[in-house]
């Protein structure tokens, strides 16, 4: 491992959130990087000082009372149906539907809001790396592309073209549900060699333009939008090889 | 749902009130105004408790923090006024709520910091995580159920928050308000 695979990592180290393998690669990184070993420290104590002196607020009595008495006044469904509604258990549905509604209102905006492409691309970084932990790469893991196609299906509300390239080097090593910008996506999970490519595909149904390609810390991500689906290919191999699987996965696959 | 009818408030009494104080910090920071933090979780405990038959028992915290963040978010999409004017007012005028008085007062006081300056002035989506995690101590997974994003993000987040976070006190230490 070296500082630029490190550096991602780092925090989710100091914090214990890494699966063993890769604990003991940024373990053993630190060991003989004092550059990263004095970040990690610098994470460390910047973490103990927000614990140490950033105030926890508590509830007051007050309102722990006031919830305790609107638990007192609440009816489940099976008695309400029994009792006349009052105005006040009116008024609080009221407000309850309101709060949905101005939720769901403010999860659409916020998609399209985060729907630039290049937050997207970030995220499928990110999703990549995370993908690399132990336990997160797949969630149905097959070979055959007769048994990752159906495991799609009820999931997605999209049929993602799963194909098994391994013929020119590429097999298919599974398939697993992820959310790219918002929206369920289906990562497709191949193998080159001993390296990982996840390939996201989810629904076009925005006019966000992905960019064609990008690179970040050693990972590369192609781009592509083909029959409605946004197609997202995100791998550390060489920009070279994911472009020779892109091209392959279209030409087979459109 | 209907067979847990019967014990339904005892339970969410013992599951969910034990979370009442990280919910009320969480809306603290998001709203970054104490009596609209106090009217957030009296909303969201609302919601809670009529959305209790679909809780599943595990997760306790996450599932209640994440209604509260909803309801914080829809508040924040509501209001009109910035929340930090609001406190600005509340700060020359006072405030005729003697009950949230005292939260205001410990609101005050956390001003005075630093670093709690810095950490208020963060964007939201790196003050939610830092917040979750290092005050609240949620793990990665919880926070990503709360703030509905992947895990790959939290962590990100949490990277990028903290990294600006470092690199807003050293900024403020070095260059004052007036």
């Amino acid at each position: 491992m070296n500082c630029t695979d490190c550096a991602p990592l780092l925090h989710a180290y100091v914090d214990g959130e890494l699966d063993l393998v890769r604990h003991l690669e940024v373990e053993g990184h630190l060991k003989a990087c004092p550059a990263c070993r004095a970040r990690a420290e610098a994470i460390v104590a910047l973490r103990s000082r927000v614990r140490d002196a950033v105030p926890r607020f508590t509830a007051s009595a007050e309102l722990r009372t006031s919830i305790r008495a609107s638990l007192q006044a609440w009816v489940p469904p099976v008695e309400r149906a029994k009792v006349a509604r009052f105005p006040g258990q009116r008024w609080n549905l009221a407000l309850v539907a309101a709060s949905l509604a101005v939720a769901l209102f403010l999860g659409n905006a916020w998609g399209e809001h985060r729907a630039q492409s290049r937050l997207v691309v970030n995220e499928a970084f990110a999703e990549h790396v995370r993908s690399l932990q132990a336990n997160h790469l797949e969630d149905v893991v097959s070979t055959d592309r007769h048994t990752v196609k159906p495991w799609f299906e009820g999931k997605v509300d999209f049929a993602p073209p799963v194909i098994d390239l391994a013929d020119v080097g590429f097999p298919l090593a599974g398939g697993r549900l992820d959310q790219i910008d918002g929206h369920n996506a289906a990562a497709l999970v191949f193998r080159r060699k001993l390296h990982v490519i996840n390939l996201f595909v989810w629904a076009a149904g925005d006019s966000i333009r992905l960019p064609d390609t990008a690179s970040e810390k050693g990972y590369n991500a192609q781009a592509w939008t083909h029959g409605g689906l946004h197609f997202l290919a995100v791998s550390e191999i060489p920009a070279s090889d994911l472009d020779s699987f892109a091209r392959e996965y279209r030409r087979r696959s459109e | 749902m209907e067979a847990s009818v019967p014990t339904e408030t005892s339970t969410f009494e013992q599951l969910m009130l034990p979370h009442l104080d990280s919910a009320y910090n969480l809306a603290c920071w998001l709203l970054r105004n104490p009596h609209d933090a106090e009217d957030a979780v009296q909303d969201a405990s609302i919601r809670a408790i009529r959305a209790f038959g679909s809780f599943r028992g595990s997760e306790g915290r996450a599932w209640f923090l994440t209604i509260v963040r909803n309801v914080c978010y829809s508040r924040l999409r509501q209001g009109k006024r910035d929340p930090k004017e609001v406190a600005f007012e509340e700060e020359l005028h006072g405030t005729p709520d003697d009950a949230a008085e005292a939260n205001a007062q410990s609101w005050r006081e956390a001003k005075a910091d630093l670093l709690r300056v810095a950490l208020e002035g963060l964007p939201r989506e790196y003050r939610e995580v830092i917040v979750l995690h290092d005050v609240e101590g949620l793990s990665y997974r919880e926070i990503a159920t709360v703030a509905d994003i992947p895990l790959g993000t939290v962590m990100s987040r949490l990277a990028r928050g903290r990294s600006r976070l470092q690199r807003d006190i050293t900024a403020l230490g070095r260059d004052p308000r007036p």
